[in-house]
Formats: C-alpha cells, structure tokens, sequence
C-alpha cells in the first residue's frame, strides 16, 4: 500500500523507471480498490462481531471485533507483495533491489521519507570527498565555498569550551549559524549572535570577574560555617558542663566526654592564637574528630529511661491479688491435667522439674502454708499440740518386745528412748553433755542406718524413677553419704565443738550433717532454734551465691532428719516440730526439686518397711508417729490437688494402703486409721478424688460400733471382699450412755500403750466416734458430685440408722450422726431426682459430608494456578507450540492457496493462448483445407499456382 | 483369567448366589469356569458386604461399650428439594486492573462512572441466600438436591448440596469470580465438580416430576407456607423453590406451576429461605 502510494507521489523523482518496473508487477485494480476501501469506512459485510459472551464491565478485550473481510484481502494484499514477488522471480536469474531509503520502514510517511532521502543527500555532500566535487548548480551553492576550515575541530558540546567556541566564532565573521549544520546545536544559536559584539577582552574581563566574585562567596561560606560551628562547640561546652547531659549518659563515656570539653577548649585556644586556623581546622577535619566518634556512640547510647513509679497500696494489693488468681488458675490447671500427664512421669527432664518449680507457688498459694496446725475439720484432734513432754516411745518400745528380730537400730532407739524415759521433757537443756552425745550418737546413728538404705534404696530406684536426675542432686547425696561417713569416722570431732549455752552466733554455716546440727541446736530454747535456722538460711542464701544451692540442699536433708529424729524423741518437742515446719515449707520452695527426691525417697523407704512389717503376723504395721507427722509436712509442703505428683500421689496411695491392708488390732489401730482417715480427706478435700479405702475404713469402725454380729450380718457382704479380713471386734461399741464427748488429743493416744484401759474407756469411744462422724461429713461434701454418690453412702446411712437404734450413744454423738443420715438423704434425693432411666442410646443424624470448593483469592483468568511452576511453564510452552503450529499450518495452507491460484490463472492462460493459437492453426489449415478443396490454392498466390 | 462379559454375570447374580456352594466346587471344571469366575465375582461382593457390616458394628461398639445403639431408621428414596435463586446481581468488572465482582459497597464510585447504579449491585443478597439455604438443617439432612443460580446476566450455575458455602462475603465472591471465569469450581483435592456453570434455561434440568413454585411478594396468592408445603409435598414429588435473590424486580413466572406469596410483608430473600427449610423440616421431621 504505502508502496503504490510511494510509488503515485515520487514519481518525478530521478529512479522512476525502477519503479515503473515494480509498479507494473502490480495488480493495478486491486491495489487502487484497497486504497480506496481503508480510509473512507468499514465495509460492513466485512465485519463480524463475536458476541460476548461472559461479560466483564470494564474490560477491554481486543479483537471481539473481527472484519474477515477485510482481514482475507489484507492477507492477499501480503502475499502479493512477498509470495508473488517471489513465485515470479523463482524463473529469474536477476531482480531489481529496492534500496532506497525508508522504503523499508512501512510506518513512515512519504514526506517524512522525502526528508530522510534529502538529509542523506546532504549529508552525502558534506563528505570531504565530495567538497571538490562540483555542483550541479541548483542545489548547493550559497553554504558550501563559505564553509571555514575550523569548523570540523569545533566540538560544540562542553559547556567550557562553549566559550572558546563562542570565541572562535565571534573572530570568524562568517555566519556559521545560516549553515546548515547536522550536529550545531539549535540552543547556543542566539548566544553565539549576541556574543559575536563582545570583544574578546570583553569576554575575558568577565570570566576573571566571575572567578573572583565566586571565590568571594566561597570564603565568606567558610566564614559562616565557622561561626556556627563555633556557637555550636560553646552551646555544647556550657550543656557538658551541667548535669544534664551527665545524667543521660553512661559514666563510662563521661570521661570521654571531660576529654573532649577540654580538647576542645584547646582548639578554642589554638584557634585564638594561630591566625592561619582555617587550613588546620580544614585539616582536622579529614580526620575522624573525637567529637563525632563521641556522637556515634551516643547515638547507639541507651536512651533514659523513666524508674518505676513508687506503688501506692492498693496496686500492690492488686497485684498481689493477680498474682493470688494466677496461681490458682495453675492449680486448676494442674488439678485437672487434661493432656500432658501423662509425660509427666514417663519422660522428662525438664517436665519434672517444671512442675517442680511451680510446687512452690502453689503451695503458697493454697492456704494450708504456715502452720502445722490441724485444719478444722480434725479440729477434734488438734489439742495434740498442748502436751507434749510425755513418753511417746512406748510404741517403739512395745514393738521391741514383741518382735526381737527389729533391726539393731530400732533396738539402739528403743533402748536410748528408754534412757530418755527417766529424763523430763523440761531437763533437756539441763541434761549433761555426756549423755546428750550418747543420745546424739546413737539417733545420729538410727538415723544413719535409715538414710544409708534409703539412700541405696535411691540409687536402685534411680533408674526407673528419677532418670532425669540431674547431677547436681547426685553429687549432693553423695557428698551427703559422704559426710555422714566423715561424720562417722570422726565422731571424736564432735566433742570438741561447745557445747554450753551460749549466744547465737550471727553467721552460722551450713551443718552438714545430724551431729553438726545436733551439736548445733541442743541446748537451744525453741525460739533460739528457730532463730539459728533462720540465721543459717539468711546466711547461706541460694541467691548469694552459686556453691549456696548444694550447702542448703544438704542442710535441707539434715533439717529433714532432724525434724524426723525429733519426732521420735521421746518427749515429743511438738513446739519445735511446729517451729521447724515453716522454715521446712519455705527452703523446700528454694530447692524444690531437690525436696520431692527427699521425700520420694523416704516414701519408698517407708513402704519397704511397711511391707516387711506386714508380713510378720502379730505385729502392728500401723505407721509410727514420725511417718504420720512426716506425711503430714509434706502434705503441706506439696499441692494436693494435682492430678498427679511426684510426691503426693505415692503418699496418698501409701495412706490409702495402711488403711487397707493393716490390720485393727486395739484402740490405738483405731486411732491412727481415724487419724490417717482425716489425713487422706485433708488430701483430697481440694481435689476431690475418691479414696475408697477411706470410706470402707470409716464404715468398719461404725461397724465395729454397732457391734461384730449384727454388723457382719447386715453390711459387710457388699464391701468386705475390698479389704483384707480383718478380726473384727466391737472396738467402738459404747456400753453407757453417759460418757463424756469431747475431742481426743492424738499425740496423748500415740503415747499410749495399746493394751492400756483408756482404749477400752467409753470416752475414748465416744470421742473417735465423733471424729470418725466429722470426717465422715467432710467425705461426703467433698463426693456430693459424684454420680454414684447414692451407691458409695447409703449403706452408711443404713449403718448409722442401725447405730442409733442399737447403740447407746451420747446425746452430742447421737445429733451428729442425725445429721449425716440428714445430708446423705438430701443428696442423695437430689442425686436420684437427677438421674435418667437407661434408654437406648440415639445415633446423632450423621450430616452429609461437605467438600471445600477449590478458588484462588485474587482469580485472574488466564493465569495457570498450578502448584508445581514448571508443569505450568511447560503447559504454556505446549499451548502456544499448538497455536503457532496451527498458525503455521493456515498460513502454509493459504500461501498454498495462492500459489495455486497463480498458477492456475498462468495455465489458463497458457491454455488460452494455446488454445488461441490451436484455433489460429486449426483457422488456416481450414482455410487451406477449403481452399484445396475448392480448388484454389491460397489467395492470390494459389490462384496464380 | 479375564472375565469376558460383567454385564451377563451381574444379571445372573441372584440366582447364581444361592448357589454359591456348588459353583465353587464345580470351578475346576474346565466347562463350567465362567460360571465359577462369575459366582467368585458374586461372592467376593457378598462377603465385601459382610465386612462393611462387622466394620460397622465394631465401631458402633467402640463408641460406647454396654449401651446398645438404636439401629438408624434407614428410609427409602427421600424427596428432595430444589432451589432456583433467580436474578442473583453476580457481575464481574475490571476495576483498576483487578477483577471483582461488583459490589455497590466498595464499587459504588465505579459503577457510577460506568453508568449502572450502584443499588443493583447486591451480590451479598445470593450470599445470604445461599447461607441460609447450606446451613439448614434440610440441607444437613441431605434432603436438598441442588441448587441453581441464575444471574442477572443470565448465567445459570449449578450447586451441588454439600458444598460448603465460604461464610465470608469476601471469600465467597472470590469463589463467584473464579466460578464466572472459569465456569466451574472442583473440590479440593477432588476433581469433582462442585459449582458449574450450565446451559439455560432452567428447566432442562429440574426432574421430570417436579412441582415448581414461584414466590413471589407480587402474587396475589397468600398462603401459610407450612400448610401449603405439608399439602404439596409428596413422596413423588421434589419441590422446586424459585426465589429471587435480587434487590427490586420480580422473577419471571414462566416455568413456575404455582405462583404465591408466604408474607404480607416484603421478605428478604434469606428470610424467605429461612422460612420454607422451617416448614421442611417441619414436613419431614427434620430436627
């Protein structure tokens, strides 16, 4: 197209006969159809339009508008100019070459392409070469002779050299500016015009001025610069030297700081002195000046920051308050341990010792913490605490008579108790230090023995129990063993510490053993007691220093012992007992971890014991006092209502287990089970789990009440199989009616002997009745939730109703047990208004199963969505292979098209001529034929024939 | 051995099951071996029967031991229900170089320029609908058969019922964008199917014995819906809901049979949903 119009505009140029040639190939109708169709209007029939289909408001899509018509005969147009060319030079050994200039570019315009072809022309002209060539005369005459010889040095780019240009120019009087220069750049024109009326010292004059005048400025730059710098040194000066920016910075920088303050002063001096100050500041200031290295670090300096406020009470009572919530929140946590408690025992380092950690705050947090005092449901049993200085040993000392076979230290204690039998509970600080030692030793020396089993009890139970046993807590027990044997060896040491009463000292170390502590402790009053306990941990505190943890840890297992020997003292100190458990509770807390390994051990030991007691007919295997007080402190050291606990739990299972498995026996069996029942329900009152030895124990002592025939009878069948056969007998049985109620003191009934007549006594009866009937109510308001609440009871209920028609039971008694049957019965209704019948169980309607749709957030369509990037990449690749082959293919197809055409209409008219000429032929031999035929022979010359 | 025809096994099937003792011992008989292959085929499905069973009752028992579970009441061949959203305003636009779908909340400005009114462009109204719709428990109860949709533009798009709807609008009109563009939306993880774009009209697709019911404001026919659908709905018959689910307008009542209103009121379109999965349920004791 642009062809043919090139071809209709320039035809008065010079190559017209070329194009003449070219344009000739063309086919001239269609060509002038094509040029006329494009720029008036579409031809509608050549336009289809695809109808949309999915609609998208506001997209603009391309071609939706589709004129095949148009399309078909443009693609024909192509062909003509490229496939025919080709089809008709392919018999040719020559062909013209169009080289002319733009002729390639379809996208230029004739105009633009006349003036492409000019440029060149001039251009070409410009050339040296060319210079001498002469005109033709019409063109070129005015520029060319005039061009100076300077002016192809002349590089008009740099703004400097644009003067000397200018310069140059102006000597020249020729007007470069009416040449027509390619590369002059249109800018400079009219400076260089008004420059040329300068002269050229003019010109000179002015740069020299301007020099100057620029330096001028610089300097007095300078100049303000160092004025500033300088308010800016003095501001600086004046603000170091007050308080205010020493306060913000480190100390460590003050002096760098001073340093600077007086450099700088310095300088100021200098600076004063020296008059040429500016080449030497200059120079300073290459280097990296004290001052901005000082900035830097400030910058990196920790910012002030504001103290804390002082807390007025109510925030610290808030706080307190959260901290309170907190920790019960824990406990909850804890007492419910839904998922991760059952990693708790089996693996673990770090489980076990968490929890641990924690076992402090609880502690405090659960109320029990201070005291040793009973809580109020045994309140019956907390006068144990009034008397104390009685013999409590007659147990020990029974138990020597009955079984010989005890082990020797049990013997050496039985006999040292007896020793301690003749002395008085108040004598203890009067007594001689002779006899102390001996007391010491040997105690030390129970001791020993107990802790040196227990302590291989430890390393056997270390590998399944305490794995995770950290070598800290290995190296104290061995240095714990260690110490005792020391103690052991040097046993003479002992008698070389003072041992009068003297003062306190302030800073006492850490014993390291029962002897030192002994030796420590005797002669104290009790108060003086708890005052070198509480020195020793003031001064061995785990937070002074590192080594402190291993001292106290080993001063916790000798307070430990202690506080056990002393519950086996014969004169039961229960003030110090009471004195020592504070101080037990918090250290215990210090090292928490260390505490749970003391106690589990003893536990274990306990339970060996009580095992091997258990098989030996005859012999009680109820716990000792020192067990029961034992288990005590640490119900009180460790949180009971967790779901499972290192300590707590075996010391519950091995409370439940004496309630099982020991046998009553006497009055004082009775006593302790009552004891350890209340122990167990102080235990579980939190956490409320169900202990049925308890209850089973509670309902064989309202059985033993009742009386053995009667109560055998009735009751036992449903829960005798639960314990072991145990011999039965009317231990509680009250024969009067007039006893005194009132509430027994524990520790009194642990003194005395188990065949002595105040077992037998109708008060003693009355009153562990009254005690087994407040434990009793504890249990049931601690089950009242659970489901079987009416299963577990209500034979009580039947056993208390026996109990008070049968046996003569004091009035007090008798209202109290009134009230159980009350509760139980109201609970019990209120259980059995709740519960359902049993029905079938309804299968929930299963809902239909949903499947989630597959969408992108930000769909754009188009875009592959696959995942994996190359399997997208290779479909596109595969995709737009198609496409191009498809279009290959058409477009071969239709070149073929074409092709065929051509050479169809070449053969037709190969035919045509053909057939033109058979005819012409075919015309004269007819002719001839005719002419023979008629005779003559030709026209004129036949006939002359 | 390769089973020559299934489809001539399969008719025999039931006889040949009763007899299943017999066959097997006739198999090595050369004459009879397709007989056996067929009656091997029968009995290997019988006993794929038998351990679906007892895997089935294993479960039931390890769900809870000692309770003996009500055996599920297992009904025939339910009638469903189908639902048309007519009218639903799902347009897609370009705004900026995104794709949206036009929404009269945040495209307000460029509906305006491109001169629609912002207050067709509800598209949360078929969103509520069809929340309303998948959450009932008609739905749960697989009682629905399915759902189509039809826009304003007159694309109709099939649901199939247990899709799970996106519960947030825009989740959901990036699941319509897809769905417009792509013209179907499989599950995840599934190639099935789960939205589909299909062809108009409607009709070609609800079942032969369909009764369909327009609702309608406009219509003069005021009924109590709960006893209208206890009186139409049988047990050979599916029920097919044309509800609009446009702003204004009214749907088109060509196809429908019946053509009544259940309020006095203008009802929203999820209100109005609301209220015939209610009487559904009610009608078939769904709970």
């Amino acid at each position: 197209m642009a062809k043919t119009k090139a071809q209709s505009k320039s035809s008065s140029s010079s190559n017209s006969k070329k194009k003449k040639s070219a344009k000739s190939l063309l086919s001239g109708p269609a060509a002038a159809a094509m040029k006329a169709a494009k720029p008036v209007r579409a031809n509608p029939f050549e336009t289809i339009w695809s109808r949309r289909k999915f609609d998208i408001l506001g997209k603009k899509r391309k071609g939706e508008e589709r004129r095949v018509g148009l399309a078909r005969s443009l693609a024909i147009e192509k062909r003509k100019k490229t496939l025919l060319k080709e089809y008709e030079e392919s018999t040719k050994s020559s062909k013209f070459l169009d080289k002319r200039i733009g002729e390639k570019d379809d996208t230029l315009q004739e105009f633009d392409k006349a003036v492409m072809r000019m440029q060149r022309e001039r251009q070409l002209k410009l050339k040296r070469t060319s210079k001498y060539n002469l005109s033709d005369g019409e063109e070129d005459d005015s520029s060319m002779p005039q061009v100076d010889d300077f002016e192809d040095e002349i590089a008009p780019d740099d703004d400097d050299d644009a003067f000397l240009g200018t310069e140059r120019s102006a000597n020249s009087s020729k007007h470069l500016s009416l040449h027509l220069m390619p590369d002059s750049s249109e800018t400079s024109l009219p400076d260089e015009e008004e420059k040329t009326y300068k002269s050229k010292k003019q010109v000179m004059l002015e740069i020299i001025s301007k020099s100057k005048y620029y330096k001028a400025q610089k300097a007095k730059d300078r100049e303000e610069d160092e004025h500033l710098m300088e308010k800016l040194d003095k501001d600086f000066t004046s603000l170091a030297q007050t308080d205010a920016l020493l306060s913000l910075t480190q100390p460590s920088k003050m002096n760098a700081l001073k340093a600077l303050l007086n450099k700088s002063d310095g300088i100021q001096s200098s600076k004063a002195s020296s008059g040429s100050a500016d080449k030497e500041s200059s120079v300073k200031k290459e280097q990296p000046d004290s001052y901005d290295k000082l900035v830097k670090e400030l910058v990196l300096d920790r910012r002030a920051q504001p103290s804390d406020r002082t807390k007025t009470s109510e925030e610290i009572a808030q706080e307190e308050r959260e901290r309170l919530e907190k920790l019960e929140e824990e406990r909850q946590k804890r007492m419910l341990a839904t998922d991760d408690t059952s990693d708790e025992d089996s693996d673990g380092g770090d489980n076990s010792h968490e929890p641990a950690l924690k076992n402090f705050r609880a502690v405090s947090g659960d109320d029990l913490g201070d005291s040793f005092s009973m809580d109020e449901s045994v309140a019956n049993k907390s006068g144990w605490v009034n008397d104390i200085y009685e013999n409590q040993d007659v147990d020990d000392h029974d138990q020597n008579e009955v079984n010989s076979v005890d082990s020797e230290s049990n013997d050496q204690e039985g006999s040292d108790d007896d020793d301690d039998d003749d002395d008085d509970g108040e004598s203890d600080e009067n007594d001689t230090s002779g006899n102390d030692f001996r007391s010491m030793s040997t105690m030390k020396d129970w001791e020993q023995s107990d802790d040196d089993d227990l302590d291989l009890d430890g390393e056997e139970a270390e590998g399944p129990d305490e794995g995770d046993m950290d070598v800290n807590n290995k190296m104290s027990m061995d240095m714990q063993k260690q110490d005792s044997l020391k103690s052991h060896k040097f046993s003479a040491m002992d008698k070389l510490t003072p041992t009068g009463p003297e003062a306190l000292p302030f800073v006492i170390e850490a014993p390291n053993n029962l002897t030192e502590l002994c030796s420590l402790l005797d002669n104290r009053s009790d108060t003086e007691v708890v005052e070198a306990i509480n020195r020793i941990r003031a001064c061995n505190s785990i937070r002074l220093a590192a080594e402190n943890r291993k001292k106290m840890q080993v001063f916790y297992g000798v307070l430990l012992q202690y506080f056990a020997v002393l519950a086996t003292r014969s004169p039961l100190n229960i003030k110090i007992i009471k004195s020592l458990v504070r101080p037990l509770i918090e250290m215990s807390a210090e090292t928490p971890y260390f505490a749970a390994i003391c106690a589990r051990q003893r536990l274990i030991h306990v339970r060996t014991r009580f095992c091997d007691d258990i098989k030996i007919p005859g012999k009680s295997s109820w716990p000792t006092l020192k067990t029961l007080l034992l288990l005590r402190l640490w119900s009180l050291i460790f949180p009971c209502s967790d779901l499972r606990h290192v300590v707590m739990t075996p010391a519950l299972l091995l409370m439940c287990e004496y309630l099982m498995r020991c046998p009553i026996e006497s009055g004082r069996d009775v006593a302790i089970g009552s004891f350890l029942c209340s122990m167990v329900f102080s235990v579980t009152k939190q956490s409320r789990k169900f202990c049925p030895e308890a209850i089973v124990f509670l309902q064989t002592l309202l059985m033993s009440s009742i009386g053995l025939e009667s109560g055998l009878q009735h009751h036992s069948q449903q829960f005798i199989h639960l314990k072991e056969i145990k011999g039965l007998k009317p231990w509680l049985s009250i024969r009067d009616q007039v006893c005194s109620v009132h509430p027994i003191d524990f520790l009194k009934v642990m003194d005395k002997q188990a065949d002595s007549p105040f077992f037998a006594s109708d008060n003693f009866k009355a009153s562990m009745l009254l005690s087994v009937a407040e434990t009793l109510k504890g249990f049931i308001n601690i089950y009242e939730e659970l489901s079987s609440f009416p299963e577990i009871f209500l034979p009580i209920s039947a056993l208390l109703h026996e109990l008070l028609q049968k046996a003569k039971l004091p009035g007090m008694l008798r209202g109290n047990m009134e009230d159980i049957i009350d509760l139980i019965k109201k609970k019990t209704d209120e259980h059995h208004v709740l519960r359902q019948p049993l029905q079938m169980r309804k299968q929930k309607p299963v809902p239909i199963k949903l499947l989630n749709p597959k969408f992108e957030e930000n769909f754009v369509k188009g875009r592959d969505y696959d995942p994996d990037r190359e399997r997208a990449e290779r479909k596109k690749m595969k995709k737009r292979l198609k496409s191009e082959k498809k279009g290959a293919v058409r477009e071969l197809r239709k070149d073929n098209h074409f092709i065929f055409e051509l050479k169809e209409r070449d053969r037709m008219l190969e035919e045509e001529e053909r057939a033109e000429r058979y005819g012409k032929a075919m015309a004269f031999l007819q002719e001839q034929e005719h002419a023979f035929k008629s005779g003559q022979l030709g026209k004129g010359r036949k006939r002359r024939k | 051995m390769v089973r020559p025809y299934a489809v001539k096994g399969r008719k025999h099937k039931k006889r040949k099951i009763e007899k299943v003792v017999e066959e097997q011992k006739d198999e090595v008989l050369e004459a009879e071996e397709e007989e056996g292959v067929k009656e091997e085929e029968a009995g290997s499905g019988g006993e794929a029967a038998e351990a679906e069973d007892e895997r089935r009752a294993e479960e039931a028992v390890e769900q809870m031991a000692g309770i003996p579970i009500m055996p599920p009441v297992e009904g025939a061949k339910k009638p469903g229900v189908i639902f048309v959203l007519e009218k639903a305003t799902l347009e897609i636009g370009k705004v900026g170089k995104a794709f949206h779908i036009l929404n009269s909340d945040e495209h307000a400005h460029y509906l305006k320029k491109q001169n629609r009114n912002p207050a067709d462009y509800r598209p949360d109204i078929i969103h509520q609908a069809l929340l309303a719709i998948f959450d009932s428990p008609v739905t749960k109860a697989g009682r629905l058969q399915a759902v189509y949709v039809k826009t304003d533009k007159g694309v109709l798009f099939e649901i199939k019922p247990y899709v799970r709807i996106p519960r947030t609008f825009k989740r959901f009109s990036g699941l319509m964008l897809q769905l417009l563009q792509k013209l179907s939306i499989t599950a995840v993880g599934k190639r099935e199917k789960l939205l589909n774009v299909i062809k108009n009209p409607v009709t070609r697709h609800l079942p032969a014995n369909s009764r369909r019911i327009g609702l309608s404001y406009s219509s003069e026919k005021l009924v109590d819906l709960n006893n209208y659908v206890a009186a139409a709905a049988s047990d050979d018959v599916s029920l097919v809901f044309v509800v609009g689910a446009m702003a204004h307008g009214v749907i088109d009542k060509e196809y429908a049979d019946d053509f009544i209103a259940i309020s006095e009121y203008p009802l929203s379109a999820a209100c109005c949903l609301n209220r015939i999965c209610g009487a559904l349920e009610q009608k078939w004791r769904i709970r």
